[in-house]
């Protein structure tokens, strides 16, 4: 009985070698419509090939371009008006109004380039972990029972993907040649990829868009690093019932990626 | 080029649009969340202008379990549901009188929060009695 479940495994093995060397055989041996197809156009090969060829087209006038990795500190304060809010909840204002500034972390990859040779500009993905402080503009109360509450407890720590494109201005400070200092402006947007808490969900008032405006300053220092501090401000790309304003403060550093791999 | 372009603003927009929505059940399941598994001590009681104050007696309490039951201090039992109608938000409370016959209480929910929780008893005639409970 073992011997013949031996000479069967064995059988088995044979079989799949003469197998895989049949099919490798064959993959090596091309019919005659697989050689007339390997001189003619891949389609496939060929959209990307146009794709890339208009990609140069279109951005001809972008040049220098770098791609940098950054990281930075994000400072995170929300305000909330929830007078849209017609839910009968009441969440304590003390316990739910922090009115500070709380950090969260963000990381990702830059583009710096020039275009037509004048404008500088630097566009910018990345992943942001926003931990925000709560600042509520409305207290509402039940006289004689509840003082001081909000109809609404915001999510305040949430995942985004953001995407900027900021203008950056050369300053005229210091040696211009060694450092450089930048004002930057422009818009980015943020698209939350967390859930949204079912107190959120309430008269629809989370939104996952934001559309922000940013100003800052950066200091590239020989083209080693770059160090920068921006502050965003955010408010819902859609309109809600909850008008929320981020306030953002980061603050990072950048380095080329060809110099880190 | 240009399907590919359209294709992608399509994607785009479908993406920004696509976010998580209400369902009909959203607002009482937070109010379920709320509600639930806790002793709700009666701390006053208005009726017009007549006040009645409880507050630190702990005469008086009532529980809304998860599994849609309730009680209260006074040995009371029966089931209850949390619904919206129209734009009020109410609890119906299914309870048997002490000759057995069953008798529907509803609530208008006021207020309600992890700590605090304002009903108005709804009646057909006079005045509707506000209550006002704690978590302890």
């Amino acid at each position: 009985m073992r011997a013949a479940r031996l000479i069967s495994n064995k059988f088995l093995l044979l079989f799949s070698i003469v197998s895989i060397a049949a099919s490798s055989l064959s993959a090596q041996t091309l019919t005659k419509k697989q050689q007339d197809s390997a001189y003619l156009v891949n389609p496939g090969q060929e959209r990307i090939r146009k794709i890339k060829k208009s990609f140069a087209k279109s951005f001809v006038n972008f040049v220098g371009n770098d791609v940098s990795l950054f990281g930075s500190l994000v400072l995170s304060k929300q305000n909330i008006n929830d007078n849209g809010i017609t839910v009968p909840l009441n969440y304590l204002y003390n316990t739910v109004n922090s009115n500070t500034f709380n950090p969260g972390y963000s990381g990702g990859f830059r583009i710096d380039g020039i275009y037509k040779e004048k404008h500088r500009y630097s566009l910018s993905f990345a992943v942001n972990r926003i931990s925000a402080g709560n600042n509520y503009k409305n207290k509402h109360s039940l006289s004689p029972f509840i003082d001081d509450f909000t109809h609404f407890k915001a999510d305040n720590n949430f995942t985004t993907l953001s995407v900027a494109a900021h203008y950056k201005k050369l300053l005229p400070v210091n040696a211009m040649n060694k450092y450089k200092f930048y004002a930057v402006f422009g818009p980015s947007f943020d698209y939350k990829i967390s859930s949204i808490s079912s107190e959120n969900l309430i008269n629809r008032a989370g939104r996952k868009a934001i559309i922000n405006g940013d100003f800052g300053a950066e200091f590239d220092n020989k083209g080693y690093y770059v160090l920068f501090a921006h502050y965003k401000l955010g408010t819902n790309l859609f309109q809600s019932a909850l008008p929320v304003q981020l306030n953002r403060f980061e603050i990072g550093m950048s380095i080329k990626a060809k110099d880190l791999f | 080029m240009k399907t590919l372009y359209t294709l992608l603003i399509i994607a785009i927009t479908f993406t920004l649009v696509a976010c998580n929505k209400e369902t009909a059940t959203t607002q009482t399941d937070v109010m379920n969340t709320m509600l639930t598994n806790k002793n709700w001590y009666l701390d006053y009681s208005i009726t017009g202008t007549a006040t009645k104050s409880y507050v630190g007696q702990s005469t008086y309490f009532v529980t809304y379990l998860k599994d849609g039951t309730t009680k209260d201090s006074d040995g009371l039992t029966g089931t209850y549901s949390v619904e919206v109608i129209g734009n009020q938000s109410q609890i119906h409370v299914q309870v048997k009188t002490a000759n057995g016959n069953p008798l529907e209480v509803i609530y208008n929910i006021i207020s309600v929060g992890a700590s605090n929780l304002v009903l108005s008893k709804v009646v057909s005639t006079g005045t509707p009695t506000q209550l006002y409970f704690t978590n302890k």
